[in-house]
């Protein structure tokens, strides 16, 4: 306070003549109290920027090197031989899904004769030939099974005796890195000459082309001559399977050549260990013979479960959305908004365990339901799965959509609505011709944002979507909605609690985790310039 | 027609309450025979107790003894087994064999984990709180519009957006390996405090900028500064808003599993946080937290009528606390939108 | 004794050359070439006014013609709103620069005082209402607090209204007195110059008949500019008239010359009701 003023306020009724308004402040470090207080706040907001900086840091602290050693992954595949197996491995199950076809058209011929009163060993009586036919076509890749079994050991031994040298060097690294010179010496490290032990596998070639030579015979052989079926409409599906049969001996010669031209030696890239996470089919963990990190089959649940909320709760969102504002009394309103309000409580591990306990059971049965039957899919014996969890999902989905999209349907000018009245335009007109194309871009931006919130959440998911680590079936079509999956943010969940500090399938949850903020970040942003846009147009 | 689509926004609406409904009356029905089946009295005041919210968690035996089908817990089970033996041998008698199947969790009670869940809420709402207040005062009153403030803001809006499981990954890196803070209240209490930033963030600016911008101008007419107006005339009268609107924030915090998942919780843990030897042991053990245990419940143990009544009682509980605290929100908030008209 | 017979309003606009100086004023505020802007918009154009002391000057003009932004740039209240700036010119109160670099913002505000177009009493008890201004100064004592309590409520003429429930809420009074609360607080802290923004907009005649009766009283003491809406009230109360129009200063002077006999036609058009 400064001593004139008091001055002045005593001397009461005269104004002092000096105009005392220079600054006279404390300061520290240049700042008075009431800076210091504004850049205390201030800094307090940047928090928020330092958390999503920080965020971003840590996944990527603990992700990046995933890809590194990945690569070393996939090279060390390749050095020891893996997959030079593989690629035999690959022929020998691509007869087994031959093999596979041709029980499916048993099978199928069972169904038909049994429909027509067959009994069973009269069934297996007509199809004795056929039978006899599937046994000798499923015996030709005999030979190959065997020798991918050999190489399979061949190949796992190279790569466990590299890998334990790799340990012992590392334990060496840290014995020196100690002090501890007597015990490092004491380590023995075998460097492994791959390109010698590798002949183990390459030179078997030879004898490959050999065995191949010969199954190729016998395929073409088996195929020559058909067996007839007791049932004839199934006839052309055999014929199928022959056609079949020479688009595969079709791939013998590229395969021949792949393996002629394979090189333990060839490099592996940066963008190799990249594209098989992105575009990698399989999420292999803890195999014996070689772990795959592929997002594909988890981003697909992701996507599948989400698509399943989604279509489920936007119409109800949305539709709520536009009979509480436009449609419901205002009791009704007030009794709506805060039940949904409520229902956005429910915390998702509550409604998680309530699809285990009982939703999964629920739906199940209501899928056996005979009136039932004609939806696709119906009935399906698997109690968690993707439906499961998407129907949960839509109950977390819904209060978001039907807050944003009510907040965009309130915000169209009451004017669009009087004029389309004035034009003498019914309600429902008015609602599906003017508001609802007006708040539109509202709307779609609550249902990013609405997805959002489903890809994020974790626990419903990871508790009935069912875990299985594959890429649903989609060759069934739509059934593919009733099997059990996997999904990112689940997967975080599930085998983060058993992973080795520092691994590589630690690191790769770390990368997952980034996919999915980006994700994050990417529907927020499409969301807001929607928003932004829709804010210009309405002026 | 127009009559018929207004039903069918009608049942959309509806078919929503009874989805949500279903969920809270299965559990509500289910778990308060839990619940309240597990009050007894006691000889000391207040001569009843409930153990199914005063107990630690502890394995279910079931086994037949003399023709009999018995339920019991960890303790009674192994006292029970001692008895029955002692009095066979001393009978002369083969000591008798007990065959149980036994079922983790699913007998004694959930107290550990409600301790849990309200000190990870205490502690993290008290640092969201400073943040996201002080975060709102400088929105609110200090800045100005400019790159700054825009940057802040964006940040705040897709820190909203980021999913939970994010958040517990980024707590696991940053607080439970790089600082080394192990699985611990700590780490927790950051890690969600970090999550609901932007709920209290939202709900302060809110309730700040409700307050009239006369009450600002006024004060600062007189001489005051910026802080003493914001202290005197801004905070007091926001107060009640803020406090009201970040309820909703602690429902979230209380709610969210997937954070905690590898931050804070422990699956099972026999002390309680208060058995330390020091003080700072306090903030750096893990604890046992409701939402937690509901998912070890629901998917590390078979579902079956044994274990049906820890499942359900522990998610009654816990789906009544977070019930309460949103409730409370919303008709606070109510309230306060009828009294504070300026 | 200074004569703005020489200021640049005077030979821009016409205005008599004596006007601030008639009754032998001692001129407190000079407002020179002052350009203000808001964000990239021109608000105020070249204002060049001299204002007297312990006079009531009333700006006058129709809506966004810059009186109140002129008016909140007295005690740079315009500084709490972004974007705005003041590009030329400056503001003397006393010979010293408010917009000069080394001048608190905080200090001006306490000796430069300022009432609401909407009375903003706080939230809490008259008492408290009226000491807020004394209190965030630092003052402490009991008996001071009261002294300038009834003080300022008698000089507001209020004291006899309130004085039984100087601790109820300031909210639970009459529009009028609210406003009167209002001048009460803005007096307790000694300013030089009240400004009084619209201050009776609000209130129906009785309350402003009041407002305006004190205002007369209140000018023995301090120097009081005030922006109306009313011509009525701008010829009852204020002994000088600024007529603002786009921005610009028409014309000021005395308030009788400004509405029996103004220079300018678009005042003339003005105070005749022509427009506006």
């Amino acid at each position: 306070m400064p001593p004139d003023h008091t001055a002045a306020a005593d001397n009461t009724g005269t104004p002092s003549p000096i105009f005392a308004i220079q600054k006279a402040r404390t300061r520290f470090f240049g700042l008075t109290f009431d800076e210091t207080i504004r850049v205390f706040f201030g800094g307090n907001a940047f928090v928020a920027v330092i958390v999503l900086a920080l965020i971003t840091f840590f996944l990527f602290r603990e992700g990046s090197q995933f890809f590194g050693q990945n690569r070393d992954s996939l090279r060390t595949y390749r050095l020891a031989g893996l997959e030079y197996v593989d690629i035999i491995r690959q022929q020998e199950e691509d007869h087994t899904a031959l093999t596979r076809y041709l029980f499916d058209i048993r099978l199928k011929a069972v169904v038909k004769l049994t429909e027509e009163g067959v009994d069973a060993a009269e069934a297996k009586r007509r199809l004795a030939k056929f039978d006899d036919y599937a046994e000798r076509y499923g015996d030709t890749i005999v030979p190959v099974r065997g020798l991918v079994s050999e190489l399979t050991e061949v190949a796992t031994d190279i790569k466990t005796r590299y890998n334990e040298n790799e340990d012992y060097k590392v334990a060496r690294q840290q014995f020196l890195a100690s002090g501890m010179k007597a015990e490092a010496e004491a380590i023995v490290v075998k460097n492994l000459d791959f390109s010698r032990e590798i002949l183990a596998i390459t030179g078997t070639f030879p004898a490959y082309e050999q065995i191949n030579t010969e199954y190729a015979e016998a395929l073409k052989a088996a195929i020559a001559e058909l067996p007839v079926l007791p049932v004839p409409e199934l006839q052309p599906r055999l014929e199928r399977f022959r056609e079949l049969n020479r688009e595969y001996l079709a791939t013998f010669p590229t395969r021949t050549e792949l393996l002629k031209n394979w090189n333990n030696n060839a490099p592996v890239g940066w963008s190799e260990s990249f594209t098989q996470f992105i575009f990698g089919t399989r999420w292999l963990t803890a195999s014996f013979w070689q772990d795959w990190y592929g997002i594909i089959p988890l981003f697909v649940g992701s996507l599948m479960i989400s698509a399943i909320a989604l279509f489920i709760a936007v119409p109800l969102g949305v539709g709520a959305a536009i009979y509480v504002n436009q449609i419901a009394t205002p009791q009704e309103q007030k009794l709506i908004k805060p039940a949904i309000e409520f229902i956005s409580a429910i915390p998702s591990v509550v409604l998680g365990f309530f699809g285990i306990a009982v939703l999964g059971q629920a739906l199940r049965a209501l899928s056996q339901w005979e009136a039932l039957s004609w939806v696709p899919g119906f009935p399906y014996s698997e109690r968690l799965n993707a439906l499961t969890a998407g129907c949960l999902l839509a109950l977390i989905a819904v209060p978001t959509i039907f807050t944003l999209a009510e907040d965009a349907i309130n915000n169209v000018p009451r004017a669009f609505k009087e004029a389309s009245f004035a034009l003498g335009a019914s309600r429902m007109q008015t609602i599906v011709r003017i508001i609802v194309p007006a708040a539109l871009s509202g709307i779609v931006s609550a249902v990013l944002l609405g997805l959002g919130r489903v890809m994020g959440e974790t626990m419903v998911v990871l508790l009935c979507a069912g875990n299985r680590i594959a890429i649903p079936d989609f060759t069934a079509g739509i059934t593919a909605f009733v099997q059990p999956v996997h999904t990112m943010t689940g997967i975080i969940a599930q085998e983060m609690g058993e992973v080795v500090r520092g691994g590589i399938h630690y690191r790769a949850l770390f990368v997952v985790g980034l996919v999915l903020f980006f994700i994050a970040l990417l529907l927020n942003f499409l969301a807001q310039k929607i928003v932004r846009k829709y804010r210009i147009s309405i002026g | 027609m127009e009559k018929s689509t207004f039903w069918v926004f009608r049942l959309a609406t509806y078919l929503i309450l009874i989805a949500g409904f279903s969920v809270f009356g299965d559990i509500v029905v289910k778990g308060s025979a839990t619940v309240f089946g597990a009050f007894k009295t006691t000889s000391t005041f207040p001569y009843f107790t409930n153990t199914f919210l005063t107990e630690a968690p502890e394995s279910l035996y079931v086994f037949e003894h003399k023709g009999e089908k018995r339920e019991m817990g960890d303790r009674e089970y192994r006292a029970f087994r001692e008895k029955e033996t002692a009095a066979a041998l001393a009978a002369g008698q083969p000591a008798p064999q007990f065959k149980a199947d036994s079922y983790v969790y699913s007998a004694g009670g959930i107290w550990p984990c409600i301790v849990g869940t309200v000190l990870l809420v205490v502690g993290s709402m008290t640092i969201a709180l400073l943040l996201g207040v002080s975060s709102a005062i400088f929105l609110s009153e200090y800045a100005r519009d400019g790159a700054f403030v825009r940057f802040v803001r964006l940040a705040i809006l897709n820190l909203a957006g980021v999913p939970s499981i994010v958040f517990g990954l980024f707590g696991f890196g940053m607080f439970v390996i790089y600082f080394d803070w192990n699985v611990s209240l700590l780490a927790g209490w950051f890690t969600l405090a970090f999550m609901v930033l932007p709920v209290v963030i939202t709900a302060s600016e809110e309730a700040l900028k409700a307050v009239p911008k006369g009450f600002r101008e006024g004060s600062l007419a007189l001489g005051a500064t910026k802080w003493q107006t914001i202290r005197s005339n801004v905070l007091p009268y926001a107060l009640p808003g803020i406090l009201t609107s970040s309820i909703l924030g602690i429902a979230r915090v209380a709610g969210e599993t997937a954070p905690i998942m590898f931050t804070a919780a422990y699956v099972v843990r026999d002390k309680l946080p208060w058995d330390v030897e020091k003080i700072s042991d306090f903030f750096f053990q893990g604890v046992m937290a409701l939402p937690y245990h509901i998912y070890v419940v629901s998917s590390k143990i078979p579902q079956n009528e044994y274990t049906a009544r820890v499942q359900y009682g522990t998610a009654f509980v816990f789906l009544g606390i977070v019930a309460l605290i949103a409730a409370s929100s919303i008709v606070l908030r109510n309230k306060l939108r009828g009294r504070y008209k300026w | 004794m200074d004569t703005p017979a020489a200021t640049p309003a005077s030979r821009t606009f016409n205005v008599p050359a004596t006007a601030s100086a008639a009754d032998g004023a001692q001129t407190l505020i000079e407002i020179d070439s002052f350009d203000f802007y808001y964000g990239a918009k021109q608000a105020l154009f070249d204002i060049n006014l001299r204002l007297a002391d312990k006079r009531v000057t009333a700006f006058i003009g129709p809506s966004g013609c810059g009186k109140s932004t002129l008016l909140r740039c007295l005690n740079r209240m315009n500084d709490l709103i972004d974007g705005t700036s003041v590009k030329r010119g400056n503001v003397k109160i006393r010979g010293i620069d408010i917009y000069g670099r080394d001048v608190d913002s905080i200090e001006l505000r306490k000796r430069v005082g300022m009432v609401f177009q909407k009375s903003n009493p706080f939230p809490k008890s008259i008492y408290e209402n009226i000491t807020y201004g004394l209190r965030i100064q630092g003052v402490k004592s009991k008996a001071r607090l009261d002294e300038v309590v009834e003080k300022s409520l008698r000089g507001a003429a209020l004291w006899d209204e309130v004085k039984d429930r100087l601790h109820e809420s300031g909210l639970g009074l009459s529009g009028g007195q609210q406003q009167r609360l209002c001048i009460a607080r803005t007096i307790a802290v000694e300013p030089e110059v009240i400004l009084m923004d619209e201050p009776c907009s609000a209130l129906d005649p009785i309350a402003t008949a009041k407002v305006e009766e004190l205002i007369h009283e209140l000018k023995k003491q301090f120097t009081i500019i005030i922006v109306t809406h009313s011509m009525q009230q701008a010829a009852r109360c204020s002994d000088q008239t600024a007529f603002f129009y786009m921005g610009k200063l028409v014309e000021f002077g005395e308030t009788r010359d400004i509405f029996m006999n103004p220079k300018n036609p678009q005042t003339e058009a003005y105070v005749s009701g022509r427009f506006g």
